[in-house]
């Protein structure tokens, strides 16, 4: 069971059961828990391979006891995620801890990826249970539905969920090169019917200026 | 807990076109705004999402040059702006620090470069005569960021100048140095010698006069903005143009000389 406990520390009470965690982001325990590193992302030799094949790396620790564990990572601000069988994609270096249940994976992002400066692939989980994904700042949660398709900016996207189209969007014109750009060069456009997760500040991305 | 898939009740709150507010702050760190057919001037890079279809332009491109010419008087920095126009909203944002808006109604307000987030064109942009600093002039909204939520003084009043954002209404900004401490014995000797470190404090912001000052709680300044060169010309501060007698300018970097500093006996002997 995940909470929060302010908006920059989750704690997990456990009951016998196990979440997967970010390496190192422990803070505290109380009660009997095990700490142990799952090379690979805890997805065996497939996801060992995969993982460094694709640059999303990503050092997990499985914890398992019974007690509460309180993690945070400097000082982010976290926000939990339900999954109902739905996919969550998001970046390997926003992810906190996931139920044990969940499954994670890699998944290839194209363009935009290339244009957040974060590889060309994500991290997925998948199946029933909570995650906690970390934003610089509170994240706001924004909806995509199809009278409403969104844009976003490729340096405060952290996560989307759902059943969601993904376009990348350029407004790169000759004025670009003049240094007369408007300022938002690459977009991600979401279509579709799901959740996105926007952070209030941006990543320094390769179009950052542009 | 009974979760639909896309966000829930009780959940966290899910945010469409019909709940994000018009003009107004989604959180402390998350300002929208809200278009329709209208302009925005905003900083570059400061757009975090939108819905709807709205344009970014470069200022300084053709149809938009008559903004520049109404609201935009300092086309010396024309190329850190982008026009946003269409309809819809938009989300701003800057590196997770506290953004407000600020209503001016046939104000000004001189706000630190790097602070100033987005306006609307019925305001016009000026350049401040403090480098570093610029002005905002007439009537309409404007969103700025600060490190901290913004506290309002009232003048007399003396800042430190790493917390200060801006100021409103003209009370009159002036450097203030703690003399009576740096001269005295303790603060003389510690000036003199560099022994015993200084308290930080002895250089003040100083306004007097009608007006509103607005600080940050906190003094960790936010990146600076250039806020483009000003004409090399003498008399005006922060260009670095040759004032009429050149002896005097090459003091002005640093700290402030006092009388009687060791200094000074170098420049008394033309050293």
């Amino acid at each position: 069971m995940f909470r929060l406990q302010g908006s920059k520390v989750l704690a997990v009470d456990m009951t016998g059961d196990a979440v997967k965690a970010k390496n190192g982001s422990m803070v505290a325990y109380d009660g009997q828990m095990a700490f142990k590193k799952m090379s690979g992302g805890g997805e065996g030799v497939r996801g060992m391979v995969t993982r460094r094949l694709t640059g999303e790396q990503m050092t997990v620790m499985e914890v398992k006891g019974h007690g509460t564990c309180w993690f945070a990572d400097r000082a982010s601000e976290i926000n939990l995620v339900n999954l109902q069988g739905d996919k969550l994609y998001v970046e390997s270096s926003n992810l906190l801890a996931t139920d044990a249940g969940l499954r994670t994976g890699t998944s290839f992002t194209g363009l935009r990826g290339a244009s957040q400066g974060n590889g060309l692939f994500t991290t997925t989980v998948e199946g029933h249970g909570q995650a906690a994904i970390m934003s610089d700042g509170p994240a706001v949660l924004l909806r995509v539905s199809s009278q409403y398709p969104l844009v976003v900016d490729p340096g405060a996207y952290i996560a989307h969920q759902g059943n969601v189209r993904q376009s990348f969007q350029s407004g790169v014109t000759f004025r670009t090169f003049m240094g007369e750009g408007g300022g938002e060069a690459f977009q991600i456009r979401f279509e579709g019917d799901g959740l996105v997760y926007v952070q209030p500040s941006e990543r320094n991305t390769i179009a950052g200026d542009a | 807990m009974t979760v639909s898939a896309y966000g829930s009740p009780g959940g966290p709150v899910v945010h469409d076109p019909m709940t994000l507010p018009a003009d107004d702050n989604v959180n402390s760190y998350t300002f929208c705004v809200e278009l329709k057919g209208s302009q925005w001037f905003l900083q570059k890079g400061k757009m975090i999402a939108y819905y709807g279809s709205i344009d970014f332009n470069g200022i300084g491109h053709g149809r938009l040059d008559r903004l520049v010419r109404t609201s935009f008087h300092s086309p010396l920095h024309a190329s850190d702006w982008v026009v946003a126009e269409g309809s819809g909203k938009m989300l701003l944002a800057d590196r997770a620090f506290d953004v407000n808006s600020y209503d001016l109604d046939d104000g000004n307000l001189t706000i630190r470069s790097g602070n100033l987030l987005a306006f609307q064109p019925s305001l016009s942009l000026k350049q401040s005569i403090v480098p570093g600093f610029l002005t905002l002039i007439g009537t309409g909204k404007f969103v700025a960021a600060s490190n901290g939520p913004v506290a309002f003084m009232e003048p007399p009043i003396r800042v430190d100048p790493q917390a200060l954002v801006g100021w409103a209404d003209c009370p009159s900004p002036c450097h203030h140095y703690d003399h009576g401490y740096m001269t005295g014995v303790m603060g003389g000797l510690r000036a003199m010698t560099g022994i015993g470190g200084t308290s930080g404090e002895e250089h003040q912001f100083e306004f007097v006069g009608a007006g509103t000052v607005l600080l940050q709680s906190s003094e960790a300044l936010m990146a600076e903005l250039a806020t483009g060169a000003v004409p090399h010309e003498p008399g005006v501060p922060g260009s670095g143009g040759a004032p009429g007698h050149q002896g005097q300018h090459g003091q002005q970097a640093g700290s402030p000389r006092l009388p009687g500093q060791l200094g000074d006996l170098q420049r008394r002997f033309g050293l």
